[in-house]
């Protein structure tokens, strides 16, 4: 023991005799100060307004009119305060404010940026702080390894390989049904998550005897995609899978039905489920295949969809809904925990069960178990279809109606 | 029959990177003013189309009954009262060009952060006239139609008016030396301002139109800015169908290459393409002498 930690613990000892049960010592914080570098310019802003900065402020204003999180320590409710930068969608520049936050500003809880890899250049930062983060917009198969030196960095997101398998099992499925021949076509953005969807569907595909007879890459921002579809529709595939971003989703959408591209199953990724695909689409939304996908009758849901529609006025998609989710995560966590202790708040996240309008969250490993993969618009709305027995699962509709 | 396809609607995409470009044409190559807030009139005029659909589900072309006039008089009163003083003070043209540089790529923030507060940053799109017509026996949605068909009458207009009318020779004497312009007689303030202000209409109008097919974002007016730079330094600075040449051989290229190559290379081979025009006329395709 060295003087200062016997110092420490003489004046803990004096003031634990000298005071009652309840830490009185201690002044109640006035709010509880969270933190948080999102891009809100450049190229990543309107994912991150969607899906991530919306979010944040739902739920600062949900808790808030609710009086605040409850600090049990204290016996009373706290209210929550935010901290915002804009990160410019810049990797060195979100790096950079979150250590800001950290340091400086001192805040209590610290919440992600948007994007696999703003998410993956946080990370290490948040970790090193030990500030227990969610990173739901990370997606990517190093992941796995990065939990692992990572203890206070969570994945809730299905990661890719996890993401592309049901698919291959759903192929192999209406194979064995003879409802498909088993050929498929398959593209994706030129970008890290598109590549490793990509990937890890081919190699789903493989191990499910499924054949790959268009498989190309086209680069973000592109502008006319009716080229591929042209040559992808000349292979005559059963299934179109696009592991794209929202522009390209929109494009593959629009453009399919230019060129009369109808095949039985049809897939895009992100973006999909945003409301302007369907606000775009209309009716002719049913049938396209997502990734993600939720429980769309998860207690609580209702309500949130609710008051999203009040304070924006649109509809939320399926990846807000995950996200406010991992915020509600953080909200229990510290609720149970009782007090600002993020070393008891990160035990609480890695072995707790949280119930959130996304379903009920639990971790291994800091991942979470058994995450929506695969969903589909239905009925106007997007309902989770994989994997296979989780509360509320929609069977496939298939074949996909024509557009 | 599929290449002549894939040409078809290589040259349909080209021609909305020279609708794109020519506003910018305008007042670069004309006004001689570098503006890189040019990308977010074409973003206001994409913003103008969307909300005559979401709000009022009207035609998104009427958009421009409001956007065109709008970005009119924000260019001119951008040029007459930002950049004009700089023209008065600057002691030549390389100094006047850093700091109109600074002054627009300033006003490019303020637009845009102006738009992500009062309309919000996400993903915008609509559908409208997303249905194929036959030309010549191939393929190509209305709306890419559309905006092609626009490049080529904008284009030529333009053309015509810088090359047979007088108020076009003055500018076309502005373009080439501003104070030898002066000395015959020609108002320069006046015929730049104009030309600016007309850059800044273009810009929504081909917001508008490029809006119809392809989603957009507040923060999307910079990636067109520098589409638009590319085809005018491409084309030749100043030149209007050079500039629509430009993007034609752009959108042809695209085209081509990702249908014999890979489409995963489209982007690369369009820089190459820049690189080597670049490389053998660094004046662009169609410059003056």
């Amino acid at each position: 023991m060295n003087r200062r930690t016997f110092v420490k613990g003489g004046v803990a000892a004096v003031g634990a005799a000298a005071l009652p049960r309840k830490a009185r010592g201690q002044t109640v914080p006035k709010a509880i100060r969270i933190g948080y570098a999102i891009s809100l310019s450049g190229p990543f802003a309107p994912g991150a307004q969607s899906t991530s900065w919306s979010q944040y402020k739902l739920w600062a204003k949900d808790v808030n009119d609710a009086g605040g999180i409850a600090l049990k320590k204290f016996d009373r409710k706290v209210p929550v305060e935010l901290i915002e930068y804009d990160d410019r969608s810049q990797p060195d520049e979100v790096i950079r404010l979150v250590e800001r936050l950290i340091l400086q500003d001192t805040v209590d809880l610290v919440l992600p940026p948007w994007g696999t890899h703003m998410n993956l250049a946080v990370a290490p930062v948040t970790n090193k702080h030990e500030y227990p983060v969610l990173f739901f917009t990370a997606t990517a198969l190093r992941i796995r390894e990065l939990a692992k030196r990572w203890p206070y960095a969570f994945f809730p997101l299905a990661q890719p390989d996890d993401s592309a398998a049901p698919l291959g099992t759903m192929l192999a499925g209406l194979k064995s049904q003879g409802k498909i021949k088993g050929r498929v076509a398959a593209v994706h953005v030129a970008e890290q998550t598109g590549v490793e969807l990509h990937t890890s569907f081919v190699e789903a595909c493989k191990k499910n005897g499924i054949e790959v007879v268009y498989s190309k890459s086209y680069p973000l921002g592109v502008s006319d995609l009716s080229p591929v579809l042209r040559e992808a529709m000349q292979t005559q595939p059963d299934g179109f899978f696009a592991f794209s971003y929202p522009t390209d989703t929109f494009m593959l959408a629009e453009q399919s039905q230019v060129v009369g591209f109808n095949p039985a199953i049809y897939y895009s990724a992100v973006g999909t489920p945003f409301p302007v695909f369907k606000t775009k689409l209309g009716d002719k939304v049913n049938g396209v295949l997502l990734w993600g996908g939720l429980d769309h009758k998860a207690p609580g849901l209702a309500e949130y969809r609710q008051r999203h529609r009040a304070m924006y006025s649109r509809d939320t998609e399926s990846g807000a809904v995950g996200m406010y989710a991992t915020v509600q995560t953080l909200q229990q966590a510290v609720e149970r925990v009782g007090e600002i202790d993020r070393r008891k708040i990160r035990e609480e996240i890695a072995t707790g069960t949280f119930p959130t309008i996304f379903g009920a969250l639990k971790f291994k490993d800091q991942l979470l178990i058994d995450p929506w993969t695969v969903g589909q618009w239905q009925n106007g709305e997007v309902v989770g279809v994989y994997p296979a027995q989780k509360p509320n699962e929609q069977p496939l509709l298939f074949p996909k109606p024509k557009w | 029959m599929f290449l002549f396809e894939v040409v078809l609607n290589g040259l349909v995409l080209g021609g909305m990177y020279g609708l794109v470009a020519l506003g910018l044409n305008l007042q670069y190559g004309v006004a001689r003013m570098m503006n890189l807030s040019y990308g977010e009139f074409f973003m206001g005029g994409a913003f103008a189309a969307f909300w005559m659909v979401a709000l009022w589900k009207l035609d998104p072309l009427l958009g421009m009954i409001l956007s065109v006039p709008v970005s009119f008089v924000a260019n001119w009163v951008i040029y007459r009262f930002l950049l004009l003083p700089l023209i008065r003070r600057s002691p030549d043209q390389d100094a006047l060009d850093a700091e109109v540089i600074l002054v627009t790529f300033g006003l490019l923030f303020v637009f845009q952060g102006l738009a992500i507060v009062n309309w919000g940053g996400e993903y915008r799109s609509y559908s409208f006239l997303a249905v194929p017509v036959k030309v010549l026996g191939a393929e190509v949605a209305l709306n890419r139609l559309l905006a092609f068909l626009a490049a080529c009458v904008l284009a030529g207009t333009l053309f015509v008016v810088l090359s047979m009318t007088r108020a076009g020779s003055a500018l076309r004497a502005i373009a080439i030396d501003p104070i030898a312009a002066r000395l015959v007689g020609v108002d320069v303030q006046k015929l730049s301002a104009l030309a600016f202000a007309t850059g800044g209409a273009l810009a929504a109008i081909s917001g508008t139109l490029v809006s119809t097919f392809i989603s957009f974002s507040a923060s999307i007016g910079v990636v067109y800015t520098l589409k638009a730079l590319i085809v005018i330094i491409m084309g030749g600075v100043g030149r209007m169908m050079g500039c629509l040449a430009a993007g034609l051989l752009l959108g042809l290229a695209e085209a081509l290459g990702g249908y014999l190559v890979d489409p995963g290379l489209t982007l690369a081979i369009n820089f190459a393409l820049f690189l080597i025009v670049l490389l053998v006329r660094p004046t662009g395709l169609f410059a003056r002498g």
